[in-house]
């Protein structure tokens, strides 16, 4: 405990000073925090809740980071002491959810195959600049987990793109279990499938273990447990009986869930449906390992899939199923037809709509291709707008078990706003404030990089060429150069 | 305005001989599946194409012009009428707006290595279509996203790599056939590619790329004489070398140099490339910079040598290319308010990735008027093709070559959806 707590400190430690020196670099990042009761309310010319009609000259209160009321500035009364952020020239939208990534944290792959017990809280990087881009392209709640090139992966958590510290990002700590059905490199699909079975049996076997070392009266595990330190009080020190779908152990109630491997703890957890599992295909003949490994073990109801762009042809077995998806970044896949040779456009989520299997978009990059931009693409291919939209808010906040706490505006959510300049699926308008639990977290009139990006303009004294001859005036329209990181 | 008038003069002094040699294009009654073509296509007569009407919502004539509701007539493979405020006849081909099909000036259609010739640094004599593969998929997936027309250069790892090629992305199957004869082009590099892997040789040279030149200096020497030796070859023609009169003409400026410049440093190079040459009295080349990223750093070089520039695609972060440029958004629309001539290239992505539509797109979210984005990827590059009196607008006259879409042109709500090419139907939207 001692330990934890100290290497918690040192951790801590490190980001603020990480922060301190990022911050340098990232001043619009607002980090004001809001104390629960705190209030905040937005004006905005039109609010779209994406839970009804968009809603005129709309007034959106927050209180202690959730919303209590959305409504017409003629019937929602603002409370006396609220900040307001007055933007009647702005259209307010929930914040896009992203269901599945592996952006903002260090190095998304561990090497060891069967890793679930490691967690991404302790490599998700506060001060990624992904998490400042999740803000430009108007993303306030990311589902960060372990990268694909996995068998069993480390337990993901839901977070938000703002907070000095993992702790303040949080949102949901235990966001489920990566486990990919396609073989990591070095791996046959054969192996991968073997292995990934095989981890099951092997928890199974621990399990079966540790029910007879408490019969023989063998106190090993406790020892072991002592002698890491292991917490064996209160829940962690009582056994409980197998809650499980697929397979369940005789007598597990008899051992302290204290007493359980560390290392296997959370697939105990998946195999018991606490957590759910995002399984990652490769290939339309992942789906039915994945399928197959989660109703053998039953966590069949609390599996996402997370699919290559190839996987649409899986796309009546995943219905079958009945499992929900998020999508590749690419939506529009080139297949040829072997005989002919035509090539011909497959629009993958129109495949899954047409199915009717609830699915995700997730971002190709942080600014250009971001969910915005899917969410756009979707429309040219001739989905509505709801449904374009639901796909990046409403769809994906369903998926992580968030339904009506983010992607909507409504009473009872967090209070995460987005202010536009217009439609936000317009390549020409512009995420300008986000608000996230009440607090103003993103300002684009003061965000360096996007005026970087967009205008080529350096921020004052950050130039790396200073000590370069000035170009004649009427050769250099734009001072200062982009900041010499060739 | 200024901008507009400043490409119809550009189209005036470009386009006027080649026109004479334009090619007979086939007409195929529908597309056809490469493979059923014979090797050797045999001489075949024109067959016009059948006729086509199709009724558009709004039709973006490039020339500034909205027209609602017109009904466009298709003959022979041009347009032959351009009439608004008709309503749809029964049957006929309905879509919400027209385009000209986009032009891509840096589409990347090369057959890699084999597309250059590696012998010696200075090649200006060879013609990249002698390695145009047209049964190459990307011409018709570039088809598919709208792109009509596009130019292939050879691939720049040499210094001046050859002559490029304008193809339409659909036709026949033979090159000479579908080759637009516009202004000839020579393609050439500035920067990090053309001296890549190469080395010095020591001991014994062992591999081929124990050559020169190595550095960047290198690349602007080989520049510098290979224009020098070619105008001094005039005098002494025992110096003659093959590719002399090409380098001529392009300082006669005959032809257009292209040069690929990704970084400041590189455009400066190129620019002072061309001015040299005009200060020694060598002649003026017609420059236009390809994946000119960091052309916004320094405009005024640019509007100094009214230099055209084509930009590569924009990316998230802002660098582009090998070496390390940085594109800003609003660099398209910082050029063309300095008069600039500016083209836009997706540099061949197909359907599924940032399309040429999306980069101009892309240009008005950095400030791009809509006007400006569109004669960005169809009269711009037209112009520079020397191909203004049959490509990149929408009237009467002009080839069929039409990007047919579902909503407004350019915002990432909408696509093609339909793609005609020189009156036939490539892509249908129905």
């Amino acid at each position: 405990m001692i330990q934890q707590s100290t290497r918690l400190l040192q951790r801590i430690a490190q980001t603020h000073l990480a922060l301190t020196l990022g911050l340098l670099g990232c001043s619009f990042l607002l980090s004001a925090q809001a104390e629960a009761g705190e209030k905040y309310a937005v004006r905005a010319g039109i609010v779209h809740t994406l839970a009804g009609e968009a809603i005129p000259n709309g007034v959106i209160v927050i209180e202690g980071g959730r919303i209590t009321a959305v409504g017409s500035a003629d019937d929602v009364k603002i409370p006396w002491d609220a900040e307001v952020l007055d933007v009647p020239h702005l259209e307010a939208y929930p914040g896009f959810v992203e269901a599945h990534t592996s952006s903002g944290m260090d190095r998304p792959n561990e090497s060891v195959s069967v890793a679930p017990f490691l967690n991404v809280r302790d490599s998700i990087d506060p001060v990624a600049f992904y998490f400042e881009d999740c803000l430009r392209s108007g993303i306030t709640t990311v589902n960060v987990q372990q990268g694909n090139a996995c068998i069993i992966g480390a337990v993901g958590m839901v977070v938000k793109p703002h907070g000095m510290t993992v702790e303040e990002m949080l949102v949901r700590p235990r966001a489920g279990l990566k486990i990919s059905a396609a073989p990591k490199s070095g791996m046959s699909r054969a192996t991968q499938a073997q292995t990934l079975r095989g981890a099951f049996t092997g928890l199974r076997l621990h399990l079966e273990d540790l029910v007879q070392q408490k019969r023989t009266g063998n106190d090993f595990s406790r020892r072991e447990a002592l002698y890491q330190g292991r917490d064996l009080a209160g829940e962690r020190g009582k056994g409980r009986a197998m809650m499980s779908k697929g397979w369940t152990v005789e007598g597990l109630e008899l051992v302290p869930r204290g007493e359980v491997d560390e290392k296997q703890e959370p697939l105990l957890d998946l195999v018991e449906g606490r957590v759910p599992a995002w399984i990652y295909c490769g290939a339309p003949m992942d789906v039915r390992l994945a399928l197959e490994i989660a109703s053998d073990n039953g966590f069949l109801e609390r599996t996402i899939l997370v699919l290559d762009d190839s996987c649409w042809k899986a796309a009546d077995l995943i219905a079958e199923a009945g499992v929900s998806v998020v999508l590749d970044s690419t939506l529009v896949r080139t297949e040829m037809d072997p005989k002919t040779e035509e090539e011909e456009e497959v629009f993958i989520p129109g495949v899954f709509k047409d199915k009717g299997i609830p699915f995700a978009l997730s971002s190709r990059n942080s600014t250009t291709e971001s969910l915005w931009f899917q969410a756009a693409m979707c429309v040219a291919h001739g989905f509505t707008r709801a449904e374009a939209l639901a796909a990046v808010t409403t769809t994906p906040a369903n998926i992580l078990g968030l339904e009506g706490e983010v992607g909507c505006l409504c009473p009872g959510a967090a209070g995460n706003v987005l202010l536009t300049s217009g439609d936000p699926l317009s390549v020409t308008s512009f995420v300008e404030y986000v608000v996230i639990d009440g607090n103003l977290v993103y300002d684009r009139s003061v965000d360096i990089r996007t005026q970087h990006l967009l205008e080529g303009v350096v921020p004052e004294g950050t130039e790396s060429h200073a000590e370069e001859p000035e170009v004649e005036e009427d050769t250099r329209k734009k001072a200062g150069d982009e900041g010499g990181s060739r | 305005m200024i901008w507009t008038s400043f490409l119809h003069a550009a189209c005036l002094t470009l386009c006027a001989p080649p026109l004479q040699d334009a090619v007979v294009v086939e007409q195929p009654q529908e597309p056809e599946a490469p493979k059923a073509q014979p090797a050797v296509a045999p001489v075949v007569p024109v067959v016009p194409a059948a006729d086509l009407r199709l009724h558009a919502e709004r039709v973006y004539t490039g020339t500034g012009e909205i027209l609602k509701n017109a009904l466009i007539e298709v003959r022979d493979g041009k347009i032959s009428s351009v009439r608004p405020g008709r309503s749809a006849p029964e049957g006929v081909l309905q879509v919400k707006a027209v385009t000209a099909g986009m032009i891509d000036l840096s589409a990347r259609l090369h057959s890699n290595f084999n597309s250059v010739e590696q012998s010696t640094e200075v090649q200006p004599h060879l013609d990249v279509a002698g390695s145009v593969d047209l049964h190459d998929k990307r011409f018709a997936r570039l088809a598919r996203t709208g792109v009509t027309t596009v130019l292939v250069n050879p691939l720049d790892r040499n210094v001046i790599g050859g002559r490029g090629v304008a193809l339409k992305t659909h036709g026949p199957m033979e090159v000479e056939a579908r080759r637009l004869n516009g202004r000839p082009i020579l393609r050439g590099a500035i920067g990090s590619e053309p001296s890549a892997a190469n080395h010095a040789a020591f001991g014994r040279p062992t591999d081929f790329y124990s050559r020169r030149p190595t550095t960047r200096m290198g690349v602007e020497w080989e520049w510098r004489k290979a224009f020098f030796d070619a105008v001094a070859a005039k005098r002494l023609p025992e110096k003659d070398f093959p590719g002399a009169e090409d380098l001529r003409e392009a300082l006669a400026g005959k032809r257009t140099v292209m040069i690929q410049a990704w970084t400041t440093q590189d455009i400066r190079t190129a620019v002072y490339l061309d001015e040299e040459m005009q200060r020694e009295g060598f002649g003026d080349l017609d420059l236009v910079i390809d994946a000119g990223a960091e052309a916004w750093k320094e405009p005024g070089i640019l509007v100094r040598n009214s230099t055209i520039v084509v930009l590569p695609p924009h990316t998230a972060g802002g660098r582009v290319g090998s070496d390390g440029a940085f594109l800003a958004w609003n660099t398209a629309s910082l050029l063309v308010g300095e008069g600039l001539t500016v083209c836009l290239s997706a540099h061949g992505a197909g359907p599924g990735s940032a399309t040429l539509g999306h980069q101009a797109g892309f240009a008005m979210r950095g400030g791009l008027s809509f006007d400006q984005a569109l004669a960005a990827v169809t009269s711009a590059p037209a112009s520079v093709l020397g191909l203004s009196e049959r490509l990149g607008t929408v009237h009467e006259g002009m080839d069929a070559d039409l990007a047919l879409w579902n909503g407004r042109p350019f915002a990432a709500t909408s696509r093609v959806t339909g793609v005609l090419i020189d009156g036939v139907i490539v892509v249908d939207p129905r």
